[in-house]
């Protein structure tokens, strides 16, 4: 249906959005904006994959967003960990 | 039918995806808690993409991701609390209470915690053994 290819193509331009959105907070002074912010970017990347699969019909695509998701949040939870020390 | 349902979930997840985008640029400088805020606006931004990945038929990922986005936002909150919001707002460390003495509900800390120590008058009144007697006034 020409109704799902455009809703697709929307959350497309709206992760490109939000892309932009989270570079320009990731840029703050504090170190944790940072970190949020690529959190934020290899989410957005992840489910830009998942709809292109989804729309050229590629399934690989999906194994990519799922290990971007998975290690994603892994490397997240490393960095803050390490970021937050030992507590006092 | 289903189309209609996947592109509905699409276009709701679309929305709430320029939403939280425009709430993270939208903040203003003299708002208190910037960081926290803009991770809370992350939350609506993880669970656009779970109705995303919903919308796309990736249901097992969306399980995953349900249960993964807490942890990362607990573990940036966490991390920006213990190295820089503490250390930089000392102020923080001391909260100052403002408890009417009067109130039913609220007591003070320090009332509280003189209550629960172990030299508080209360606990030693309560190993007395004590039997108490119930007059019933059946006048009334």
């Amino acid at each position: 249906m020409e109704i799902l290819l455009i809703a697709k193509y929307l959350v497309v331009i709206a992760l490109i959005i939000m892309m932009f959105a989270a570079l320009r907070a990731s840029a703050y002074k504090s170190t944790s904006m940072g970190l949020l912010g690529s959190s934020v970017v290899v989410v957005a990347f992840a489910m830009a994959l998942l709809v292109g699969g989804s729309i050229y019909d590629l399934n690989f695509f999906r194994d990519i967003s799922l290990a971007l998701i998975f290690f994603g949040f892994v490397g997240t939870v490393a960095f803050a960990v390490v970021l937050g020390g030992d507590d006092k | 039918m289903i189309e209609y349902i996947q592109s509905a979930l699409l276009i709701i997840s679309a929305i709430l995806i320029i939403i939280s985008a425009i709430g993270i640029l939208s903040l203003g400088k003299d708002t208190k808690n910037k960081v926290y805020a803009r991770i809370h606006i992350v939350g609506l931004f993880d669970i656009a993409c779970i109705i995303a990945m919903i919308g796309l038929g990736q249901f097992l990922l969306a399980g995953i991701y349900f249960i993964l986005a807490p942890f990362t936002a607990h573990a940036i909150a966490n991390a920006y609390w213990k190295r820089e919001d503490r250390e930089n707002n000392s102020e923080l460390q001391n909260i100052v209470e403002d408890v009417d003495e009067n109130h039913p509900f609220l007591h003070p800390k320090e009332k509280m915690q003189a209550l629960e120590s172990e030299n508080s008058e209360k606990l030693k009144a309560d190993e007395r053994f004590s039997v108490t007697t119930l007059e019933i006034d059946e006048g009334e």
